[in-house]
């Protein structure tokens, strides 16, 4: 599967803040296993891209093609199918369910499609330091450790494209290495495609496509 | 790895509005009862006072009408004239119109010398159309002695009332046709004996009917008088309880036999409260279907997020829209079955009262009932389904 972009302009961006874009009016074409790491200020359209990717906005013009499929026609159906198995996202606003355990918020996404067992997902948990807070309460939980949750509920299908909306903002640098070279691992082993917004270029970013907004 | 409906439940479906939801369960099991037990009474009703053949046949009353005898008319000519007659026929309600003609003549009857009985009679003949017991020998040709008598079952049954105590032995059916009956015919013109023969029981002619040619025979014969005169007219109709039909009796000051269609009137009554009964269920249930539909729609819109949430993650709004909906199937099976049994314990009490008569009504509800009930089940299934994908459909949008 591939994702392109063609001509996408927001329709909330002022023209001031998009005229020196590098994705705004270009045609931008993402492969799987391409590591893309777009760079954007606050303000510049940066989560508006991802939800427009995602297909959870309509506001632009010009197209997104998934494969040959313009995802502007795509059917609710289609579009949750292409998110069961094709794409995974974390959400900058992480979008769990508050009101269930933490493990109950991996369990809703892991049994969708499962790419892996139950015990996978521990063992993420164990490494991103939440698996005492497994049977805990979303809502109880520090926006550090739901920020985490969120990561491992994106990693427990299969996918062709991850969307990342500034995924490590209250992560501490320890637990953002950590994080990332989870993410890293669980692309890798997909041949997945990783598309990461965030405000500024990261320190260990190993070698991707550094594009601006 | 099947997807479980189960584990994503308690985001959808709050415990909440357990009142209303409760409260829409009674309502719609309540419709469906008296729904099903209207339809089930009705039909025993219907079985039950199913009229005997005689009255109606080929669904047709057939109602006997004379005119009310007034202190005013008293003594008068109170027979039906032809014109009358005639306008009787006109009457749209109206098929058929057959005068009972009497004689004119004296007629004495005794029974030979086995039954010691004798009695003045009154003959009368009516179109053999309107006979419910018409055998091939009732007919007469002018010479012929014996003459064919259809006799009232009613007649039967207070002669041998009364039998008994006049030192009469009382006859069957089948005896009666084996007594030789003397008709004494006597008029100004003569007087001639025949031999009268019972050749059938009707239920439906409270009279003696002998044949017509007999009668306009012996009318000319014994008296010279060749008009008609009938004081009773036999009347066919589609149905004699008919409303336009009961007024214009009244209007010509005609007098109905009203223990005939007195169960026709009592029936369509008991029909009419039950039929009434049965739309008042079809209310109740239109309410609580409505009442059901509101705490859908709340219950929806109160995990309208979550629901978004899940087809954000990539759950099917088709998926989600049938698991939903299925969440409340077993609860309308549940209802319908309980209504059904219910219904089907009411049916058997009702067996058991005294005056219904077992023979006519099976122990099983009737197969309309049963197919009433499937058809509620699929409706309810198929509104819910309607109202949770409208629902669903209204969040992704």
């Amino acid at each position: 599967m591939d994702i392109q972009l063609r001509n996408l302009i927001p329709q909330n961006i002022e023209e001031e803040k998009r005229k020196d874009s590098q994705i705004w009016t270009h045609n931008i074409s993402i492969i799987k296993g391409e590591h893309l790491h777009i760079v954007a200020p606050s303000g510049s359209g940066k989560t508006s891209l991802i939800h427009f990717i995602y297909g959870l906005r309509k506001d632009y013009s010009g197209d997104i093609f998934y494969d040959d499929a313009n995802i502007k026609k795509l059917s609710t159906e289609s579009f949750s199918s292409f998110r069961k198995n094709k794409i995974s996202i974390i959400f900058q606003d992480l979008r769990l369910f508050e009101e269930q355990t933490v493990k109950e918020n991996i369990e809703i996404k892991r049994m969708l499609e499962p790419y892996y067992e139950w015990e996978k997902a521990a063992e993420m948990a164990a490494r991103l330091g939440i698996e005492t807070k497994l049977n805990q309460k979303v809502k109880t939980c520090s926006y550090g450790e739901q920020q985490r949750i969120a990561i491992i509920r994106s990693l427990m299908q299969p996918f062709d494209f991850l969307l990342l909306d500034e995924p490590y903002s209250h992560l501490d640098e320890e637990n953002r290495i950590k994080a990332m070279e989870l993410i890293y691992e669980e692309c890798e082993k997909r041949n997945a495609a990783m598309i990461f917004a965030d405000l500024k270029p990261l320190d260990f970013l190993k070698g991707e496509k550094i594009i601006y907004l | 790895m099947t997807l479980s409906y189960k584990k994503i439940e308690p985001l959808i479906i709050s415990g909440k509005n357990i009142f209303s939801k409760w409260l829409g369960y009674f309502g719609l099991w309540t419709g469906v009862l008296l729904l099903l037990i209207s339809l089930q009474m009705f039909v025993n009703i219907q079985q039950l006072l199913k009229e005997d053949a005689p009255r109606k046949s080929g669904g047709s009353d057939f109602i006997s009408i004379s005119k009310t005898i007034t202190n005013e008319n008293m003594g008068k000519d109170n027979t039906f004239t032809s014109s009358e007659i005639n306008n009787l026929k006109k009457q749209p309600q109206i098929q058929d119109v057959s005068p009972l003609i009497t004689n004119q003549f004296r007629v004495r009857a005794t029974a030979g010398n086995i039954i010691p009985f004798s009695t003045d009679l009154f003959l009368e003949s009516v179109d053999n159309d309107f006979i419910d017991t018409l055998p091939p020998s009732f007919s007469w040709q002018p010479g012929q002695i014996t003459v064919p008598v259809i006799f009232s079952s009613d007649f039967l049954e207070m002669y041998n009332v009364f039998a008994p105590a006049q030192g009469l032995p009382q006859l069957s059916a089948k005896t009666i046709s084996s007594v030789n009956i003397i008709l004494e015919c006597s008029g100004p013109l003569g007087t001639q004996n025949f031999k009268g023969n019972i050749v059938a029981l009707s239920d439906r002619i409270n009279s003696l009917l002998v044949p017509k040619t007999f009668m306009n025979w012996s009318n000319q014969h014994f008296t010279g008088d060749t008009a008609i005169h009938a004081s009773r007219v036999y009347v066919k109709t589609k149905d004699a309880n008919n409303p336009q039909l009961i007024s214009y009796f009244d209007q010509q000051d005609y007098h109905l036999n009203k223990d005939k269609i007195k169960f026709g009137r009592i029936k369509s009554i008991l029909q009419n409260i039950v039929s009434a009964l049965g739309v008042f269920g079809v209310l109740v249930i239109v309410m609580a279907l409505m009442l059901f539909s509101f705490y859908l729609q709340l219950i929806i819109a109160k995990s309208k997020d979550n629901l978004r949430l899940l087809l954000t993650l990539g759950y099917s709004p088709k998926w989600l829209a049938a698991s939903v909906a299925k969440t409340w199937l077993p609860v309308y099976l549940f209802i319908i079955v309980a209504a059904l049994a219910v219904t089907q314990i009411l049916h058997f009490l009702f067996l058991q009262l005294a005056f219904v008569s077992k023979a006519n009504l099976p122990y099983l509800l009737h197969w309309s009932v049963w197919l009433v009930a499937i058809l509620l089940l699929l409706l309810t299934v198929f509104i819910n389904s309607r109202l949770v994908k409208k629902e669903l459909d209204t969040i992704i949008s």
